[in-house]
């Protein structure tokens, strides 16, 4: 990654405005309810360089928009751990610390083997085109569909599809967005008839489904309660296809791991 | 029955050790097998998912040891997969778990049943997906 020679908005003119709320927020003690609303304001005030950094990042397989909420992450670090009073400049500090949490989230949460970046973009255009080409059709497109519409051929999406499973289901936006979305518990354990108290292990269940993430358990309950489809569930949740996919092999692993702990061997 | 090896067979057969670890391999092929026969990506996703539950279903159930043989069929516009195992169990897998639904959600159709085979009992799990009906 060659991140020398790219600029990014390090003449801090643009952000002076900004500089007194440091000072501010280092004067004011550690409980003070004021604390908060500037940090915001810090946070908010920066946000063009989390941005300008996450677009340097681009096309590298990762959507921007989960580059951004990393480059966020950055930038909240940044704001809580600059020192005013050592005089340094906020920049100077805050854009190391922004790329380091962009980069550690391709070496961490991207992909889990390493994948030609020929790959990692063709399997983010194939993402791009699925929804695409979903909403069209009012289905999930084959293979086949996928070609055409890409003008590629249909070994190359064989491939691009492929090296998807490669991909670590452990995204940011699950960890950032708080999907408290509690009636999903209800539809998978509650409801007399639609739930899963119909079923014979339902007692065993029940601890596991409610320890799974709110936005896994719902995804859950959409399928395999409400029966929607993956392309459904992804238009309603707002990811991919591919993403709601990852997220459910994983909490069926989850639960059947949970499950075969509670099997008393005979 | 048949060994497999005669003409005029079009089946896909994995064997394999009866081995959680073996996972990846199994549903790896299932998602192949249904790319390449062109299914939409909902019912290659759903298929993935549904032959690791029933491979892991069996492998949980099988004698320790054994082997796991799987068999996927094309026909038409229908993609069946088969495993079996070697099992000390004597009942087919109950179909009111939650494994069981996810299997009939995931699939057109998923059966279960025991056959002896001399050295004992095979568990076998069969599932099906067929293509959507296309709609013009």
């Amino acid at each position: 990654m060659s991140e020398t020679g790219t600029r990014y908005p390090t003449s801090s003119h643009e952000y002076e405005h900004l500089r007194p709320l440091f000072t501010e927020l280092a004067s004011l003690e550690a409980d003070d309810p004021r604390r908060a609303r500037i940090r915001d304001k810090l946070v908010t005030g920066h946000l063009p360089l989390a941005e300008h950094i996450a677009q340097r990042f681009s096309g590298r397989g990762v959507a921007k928009e989960d580059l951004v909420q990393v480059g966020t992450v950055g930038l909240i670090n940044a704001v809580d751990r600059f020192d005013a009073e050592r005089g340094a400049d906020f920049l100077s500090f805050a854009v190391p610390t922004v790329m380091g949490e962009v980069r550690r989230h391709f070496r961490d949460t991207g992909w889990l083997v390493r994948v030609p970046r020929r790959l990692k973009e063709l399997h983010l255009s194939l993402s791009n085109a699925s929804t695409k080409l979903s909403q069209e059709l009012g289905r999930a497109p084959t293979p086949s569909e996928l070609a055409e519409h890409l003008g590629i051929s249909k070994d190359d999406v064989y491939e691009g599809l492929e090296a998807g499973n490669a991909y670590n289901s452990t995204s940011l936006d699950e960890v950032l967005t708080a999907d408290s979305d509690s009636a999903a518990l209800g539809d998978l354990l509650g409801a007399e008839d639609a739930g899963l108290t119909g079923v014979e292990n339902s007692g065993a269940l029940e601890p596991l489904v409610a320890a799974l993430p709110d936005r896994e358990r719902k995804i859950l309950a959409l399928r395999f309660v409400h029966n929607l489809t993956q392309t459904q569930i992804a238009e309603r949740i707002g990811v991919s296809q591919m993403h709601v996919s990852r997220l459910l092999a994983r909490s069926l692993t989850e639960l059947r791991r949970g499950l075969s702990e509670e099997d008393i061997p005979d | 029955m048949t060994d497999g090896t005669g003409k005029g067979s079009h089946d896909i057969e994995l064997r394999l050790p009866a081995d959680l670890v073996q996972l990846p391999i199994i549903r790896g092929l299932a998602s192949t097998i249904a790319t390449r026969a062109d299914f939409d990506l909902d019912a290659i996703a759903d298929l993935r998912l549904a032959v690791d539950e029933a491979a892991s279903t069996l492998i949980t159930k099988a004698a320790p040891e054994s082997t796991m043989v799987c068999t996927f069929t094309l026909a038409d516009d229908e993609l069946r997969f088969t495993g079996r195992v070697l099992t000390r169990e004597q009942q087919a897998p109950s179909t009111g778990t939650f494994g069981w639904r996810v299997l009939t959600t995931l699939t057109d159709s998923a059966t279960g049943w025991i056959a002896a085979n001399g050295q004992g009992n095979l568990m076998h799990i069969q599932l099906s997906k067929r293509k959507p009906v296309a709609t013009p």
